[in-house]
């Protein structure tokens, strides 16, 4: 595939993804931040993301599987889940922490765990599209050409 | 339904099989009738062949019936022969002993119609009947000698005589008769010469001569004795029997006619065969035909003939009646009851025909039928089947063209973002005032205003794809409507209109802290008063706004669009799109803290005819007389209907008074109200937010209004004011001077609505004389008891004025130390608007009103256009103004008024100093100019504050603009918006190249590797070396190794960090605890880090908890470059 008509697919993937309110403004930034003294900011950022989600998601399943569930526990994960979603810009797992978070002060547990499902969901969603997202990157940068900058007024 | 897909498939096929099932049917039916036809063709046949047969045979034993007589004639016979054994008889012999035998057998013998006894020589007896008598007729020879009668038989007498019927004696006269000349007949002849007895038919005695069957025998050659019977009663029998249409005819051989029944012929027998000649009426022979009659039992010989116009069959045969040998011919109509069927058959053959040629017909024409509607209902499919394909195509295409046209219009964005960012490069490099900046920026704002074109062209489709949503947040509803009716001042006061916010009953005030899509309700708001600024070419602008409770009259009167048919259609057609529609509207409403806010924009601009009041509303549509010179797209009325829409509200065009210019735009929302008490929180920000603002310039109408406990939510009734008017009218009196009526009318009534007693004065040239007035009023009503006066107002301004919050002050309470003056105002506000005429003719005024005051406070508040400022810069040179007097900026409402209006004793204002500086001007008027040194810093300290306080709304608000885009002010607006955009990118540009914190340190304190490695980023993009701990502890441990170090080093302090970022919840130490141990930690060295809470709480109590811990300013996650360095900005300004 050509350069040009990748760098387009990539635009629009991205737009798709904004436009679906999977990342919001905070993405943009990161990838402001992102400048020749560290090419890979985003990706170690997302990454980072990745596994501290992951342990917390896991955390927060087995803190949900327990008789006695702390509320308080799941609580703060939930909240550290939500302040490094919102970190990189990932919207929607952002949102569901935030409904996760009034449940866990009901302390109700069925809610919880339809939330933890939803968190689940969304956090898989997005990282799948997040992981599309740099392998368009990567196969640009493997065909030659300049990842393009996204202006875009969200 | 297959039936008649089939019958339209293949017409033809099915017309040709049930012509062959009709064709079937009708040869199947008529076949059948054709053989109940034959068989009963046969039977009738049959039938009437009986019927012909038993008719022959009766006719046939009819003549058996008569032939017994012959025997008897031979029996009488014997018995006369042997009483007269003799062969010569004489008459006398013949009366006496033939006579009575024969009257015997003629009386007993049966249908004997005549008996007669003929003797060789011609003597004769005979008796016979003649009509309804029995005659004797007897030839009599007694005259003359037997032997000579013998000879001469000629010459017997012949007589006729009646006879006795009971004993055969004659009586009566014998008559003479004509002789009957028997003996020379040639049936005597016959039968003298035969033994046997011999029949003939003879003509019979009587008068009439009927024939007669005559049977006589011979008395051994002597005499004849003859019996006869009439013809005539043969000839009744036959004629009673029922031929059935045919007719009989019988003749003795030897050609007698006996019954002549077939018309029109003569019947002549010849031998074995008889002729039937066939004679016309007159008698004439026509032809003639024979037959060969041949007994019965033969096969029966019948010949087929026409006589007359029809077919008769012929049937002739022998026969002998009563001796004699005759021929009968039976003529019957040919095939006559055979005809009959066969007529009747071919009748009903001819109406079967019919009948079935009549339903093959029908059939036909009701398949016809059905073709024809079926091929209708085809026809008819097909083209709905192309009807709904053509409009799902259109839906299709108008589909795509919106996600086209959004997509286009981002990109059309995205390179528009890319232009101004280069116009905004190219200006740095400009040459400041050449030509090149001047187009450069020129061409900033062709940009701007085309993006804010696409923005509004992105809203519409954006709303039309149902895509957009309300963002609900806190925010403070009366300040929000005072900056933007502060946005569009500039804008309206460079026209001449004179824009205004109009608190109403206040009701705004009291439910400011409101949670909804602040964002959207800027929209909608800027969007109707930019509208309203743009079509009004002088007068003013006003935005008024209440809250009321959301009623169930005024849900039905916004969701009036939505009533009850939608609720209907919802039940019924399960559209979920309006149920959920529905269903959020209605949840707004039922909240119990939703609250309906009711904004009016009202201009005196040209108006939007009637007609066109609905159609404004619709997108693309701009009423063209209005818009003459004007541009814009015509989107931004439908974006704000369909925004209003989206919050549960509804616009709409309030009907002005005949008379009235302008336009009024009403439209409602539903926002919910915050419960928590707005006053706390609002000092709380107000105090951390920053330390520049003065106590005076608190915001707060909301401290005015909270006093009155009874604050009902929108009522016009003047219940309102804390206290009631005519108490009132005694605390203090306001003289407003205001240029715009509209303002001047606003300030009034709001004032009045809080029970002031405001004088108003609509000309500068007349202030002197309203000042007047109230100076008469007073002195004539202070002049006596002033000292009393004194003495009660110190009591006042001790209790009232000096900490005492308005909230705790009760209309009782107020009451009584200000009856005692009787109505006498003890204060007195002056507002003048310095634009509204020469300020030295106003100070020139002023201070001759203050002069003649006795003890009486006066504060003059003086209005001044931000733009030309008109006291700084010419009076102030000259004149000094009072040390109590305030200058502040127009406009003139919302937060200024308000502190106006806290200016007044009764709502808190300060008198102590005001009192002091009056006397003392009041006691010496010259050292009145003399405090110079206290007068213009106190100016300019409000004046500083009036433009800080101004500046940092627009920033806040611009901020607030860029950072959420969507609130997209219509194109219309730009300058203003251009404005504060090119400030902030100026900040921006600034921050960004300079690296604000190059060469500091900070120290990033967080659990989480990604938000630790995203701050660390972000941080050292700012400039700054940064160093990052995973928590709490190890911050500690590095902050006190880092002070331990700087001691080691001796000398004085160098801190450690500049700053540090703190997240407040880690593993091991938390931000609190880490903070308040770094805290103690510094004391000892005497030193102060500034710590920086992080959080990813949004709420105030984890703000106030970090403020607790000792931290100096709170951040929420995720960090942001400007909220970053506005904190560090400010915790530097705070340490200075």
């Amino acid at each position: 595939m050509e350069v040009g008509q990748m760098q387009g697919r990539l635009v629009d993937y991205t737009k798709s993804l904004f436009m679906e309110g999977f990342l919001d403004g905070q993405f943009l930034q990161l990838q402001q931040l992102q400048d020749e003294s560290n090419p890979d900011f985003v990706v170690e950022v997302v990454s980072l993301f990745f596994d501290d989600s992951e342990k917390l998601l896991n955390d927060l399943t087995m803190a949900l599987d327990q008789k006695n569930v702390d509320f308080k526990k799941v609580d703060a994960h939930v909240h550290q889940l939500k302040g490094s979603s919102s970190s990189i810009g990932a919207q929607r797992v952002k949102n569901a922490c935030i409904a996760f978070r009034n449940f866990c002060e009901e302390q109700n547990i069925e809610a919880c765990l339809g939330c933890l499902q939803q968190v689940k969901q969304e956090y898989y969603l997005v990282k799948n599209k997040l992981e599309t997202l740099f392998r368009l990157e990567r196969q640009i940068v493997a065909a030659g050409g300049s990842i393009p900058l996204m202006e875009m007024g969200f | 339904m297959k039936l008649s897909r089939l019958i339209v498939a293949r017409p033809n096929f099915v017309f040709i099989s049930l012509a062959l099932l009709i064709l079937l049917l009708s040869s199947l039916v008529i076949s059948c009738w054709y053989k109940i036809t034959r068989r009963i063709e046969d039977n009738v046949d049959l039938n009437t062949q009986n019927l012909y047969s038993g008719l022959l045979s009766e006719i046939e034993s009819i003549a058996n019936l008569v032939h017994s007589l012959n025997s008897s004639a031979t029996k009488l016979t014997g018995l006369l022969s042997w009483s007269i054994n003799q062969s010569e008889i004489s008459f006398n012999e013949i009366e006496t002993k033939v006579a009575p035998i024969l009257f015997q057998a003629f009386s007993t013998i049966p249908y004997i119609s005549q008996i007669s006894y003929v003797g060789l020589d011609g003597l004769l007896f005979s008796y016979y009947i003649d009509g309804n008598q029995t005659l004797s007729i007897y030839a009599n020879s007694s005259f003359s000698s037997n032997s000579s009668s013998v000879k001469e038989g000629k010459k017997n007498v012949w007589y006729k005589q009646q006879v006795d019927n009971n004993s055969g004696k004659l009586y009566g006269e014998a008559v003479r008769s004509h002789s009957l000349d028997v003996v020379n007949t040639s049936w005597f002849q016959t039968t003298l010469n035969d033994s046997k007895a011999y029949s003939s038919v003879e003509k019979g005695w009587n008068s009439a001569g009927d024939p007669l069957f005559l049977n006589s025998a011979s008395i051994h050659g002597r005499g004849v004795v003859s019996l006869a019977f009439p013809v005539k009663r043969l000839t009744d029998i036959y004629a009673g029997i029922d031929l059935y249409g045919g007719s009989l005819s019988l003749a003795t051989k030897d050609g007698k006619m006996l019954v002549d029944g077939i018309p029109n012929t003569k019947l002549i027998s010849v031998n074995n065969s008889i002729a039937l000649q066939f004679t016309k009426p007159d008698g004439e022979v026509v032809y003639a035909q024979n037959f060969t009659c041949t007994p019965r039992n033969d096969t029966s010989a019948t010949y087929i003939m026409d006589i007359g116009e029809k077919k008769y069959s012929v049937h002739c045969s022998p026969v002998e009646i009563s001796g004699v040998q005759s021929v009968y011919a039976l003529a019957l109509p040919h095939e006559g009851l055979v005809s009959l069927v066969h007529m009747n058959s071919k009748l009903s053959l001819i109406l079967l025909v019919v009948m079935i040629v009549m339903v093959i017909i029908s059939i036909f024409s009701f398949v016809l039928l059905m073709v024809r509607t079926a091929e209708r209902k085809m026809c008819l499919y097909a083209k709905l089947i192309k009807q709904m394909e053509a409009t799902q195509q259109a839906e299709r295409k108008s589909m795509n063209k919106s996600l086209a046209l959004a997509g286009a219009s981002h990109d059309i964005r995205a390179s528009l973002a890319g232009i101004t960012g280069l116009i905004d490069l190219c200006l740095t490099d400009a040459a400041p005032r050449s030509d090149f900046e001047a187009y450069l920026k020129q061409m900033r704002n062709c940009a701007q205003d085309l993006l804010g074109l696409l923005n509004s062209i992105l809203d519409t489709s954006k709303i039309e794809a149902g895509m957009m949503n309300l963002e609900e947040e806190e925010f403070n509803l009366a300040e929000l409507l005072e900056h933007l009716v502060d946005l569009y001042h500039p804008v309206g006061t460079k026209k001449g209109v004179d824009v205004v916010l109009d608190p109403c009953d206040g009701s705004v005030i009291k439910f400011s802290q409101v949670k909804g899509d602040r964002g959207k309700l800027m929209q909608i708001l800027s969007n109707v008063l930019s509208n309203a600024v743009k079509f009004t070419p002088e007068g003013h602008v006003s935005l008024r706004a209440w809250v009321q409770k959301p009623d169930i009259e005024s849900a039905i009167l916004a969701s009036g669009r939505n009533g009850l048919h939608k609720y209907l259609s919802c039940l019924f057609q399960n559209i979920n799109e309006a149920c959920s529609d529905m269903e959020v509207i209605t949840a707004v409403r039922q909240n119990p803290n939703s609250m309906e806010f009711v904004f009016e924009v009202d201009d005196t601009g040209k108006g939007i005819p009637k007609e066109k009041q609905q159609s404004v509303f619709e997108n693309f549509v701009q009423v063209k007389e209005t818009a003459t010179g004007q541009v814009g797209t015509g989107l931004g009325l439908g974006i704000v209907q369909s925004l209003v829409r989206l919050m549960g509200g509804e616009i709409g065009i309030v009907d002005k008074e005949i008379g009235e210019k302008g336009t009024c735009f009403r439209f409602n929302v539903f926002l919910t109200t915050m419960e928590t008490s707005p006053s706390t929180s609002e000092g709380e920000k107000e105090s951390q937010g920053g330390p520049m603002l003065g106590g005076t310039q608190q915001h707060s109408g909301l401290t005015i209004h909270s006093p009155s406990p009874r604050l009902t939510v929108r009522t016009s009734s003047p219940r309102l004011p804390i206290r009631s008017p005519s108490t009132k009218l005694e605390g203090s009196q306001v003289v407003l001077l205001i240029q715009s009526d509209e303002r001047r009318r606003i300030s009034q009534k709001f004032m009045e609505s809080l029970g002031i007693s405001v004088l108003v004065v609509d000309r500068w040239e007349s202030l002197p004389s309203a000042l007047k007035k109230i100076k008469s009023k007073l002195i004539s009503s202070h002049h006596s008891s002033r000292r009393l006066d004194l003495s009660s107002r110190s009591d006042i301004s001790s209790t009232s004025s000096k900490d005492m919050p308005l909230s705790a002050m009760d209309g009782a309470e107020h009451k009584l130390p200000l009856n005692k003056r009787r109505g006498a105002p003890n204060f007195i506000l002056l507002v003048i608007d310095a634009n509204a005429g020469p300020f030295s003719e106003f100070w020139r005024v002023v201070s001759e009103f203050r002069r003649g005051l006795h003890g009486i406070s006066c504060k003059v508040v003086w209005l001044d256009k931000p733009t030309s400022r008109s006291i700084n810069s010419i009076s102030l040179e000259k004149e000094r103004l009072d040390p109590d007097d305030e200058i502040l900026l127009q406009p003139f409402h919302g937060s200024r008024l308000y502190q106006v209006i806290k200016f007044l004793p009764e709502f808190g204002g300060t008198l102590s100093q005001g009192i002091s500086a009056n006397l003392e001007s009041s006691s010496a008027t010259k050292h009145s100019y003399t405090p110079r040194s206290r007068t213009p810093l106190h100016n300019e300290e409000i004046q500083e504050d009036a433009s800080s306080s101004d500046e940092r709304h627009r920033k806040k608000d611009f901020s607030s603009a860029t950072t959420h885009t969507h609130v997209r002010l219509n194109s219309k607006i730009s300058p203003i918006h251009q404005l504060g955009q090119t400030e902030m990118k100026k900040d921006g540009a600034e921050s960004s190249t300079k690296q604000p914190l190059s060469g500091q340190r900070i120290l990033i304190a967080e659990d989480s590797p990604l938000l630790g490695k995203l701050a660390t980023v972000i941080v050292r993009r700012l400039g700054a070396n940064v160093e990052h701990c995973k928590n709490g502890e190890e911050a500690l441990k590095l902050v006190c190794s880092g002070l331990k170090d700087q001691r080691n080093d001796g000398g004085h302090y160098v801190l450690p960090y500049d700053y540090i970022l703190m997240d407040c919840e880690m593993p091991i130490m938390n931000g609190y605890e880490a903070t308040r141990r770094i805290r103690n930690e510094e004391k000892r060295y005497g030193v102060h880090i500034p710590i920086i809470a992080l959080t990813a709480h949004t709420s105030g109590v984890e703000a106030s908890n970090t403020l607790q811990a000792g931290m100096d300013a709170h951040l929420c996650k995720p960090l942001n470059t400007e909220e970053l360095m506005e904190a560090i900005e400010n915790i530097h300004h705070k340490r200075m």
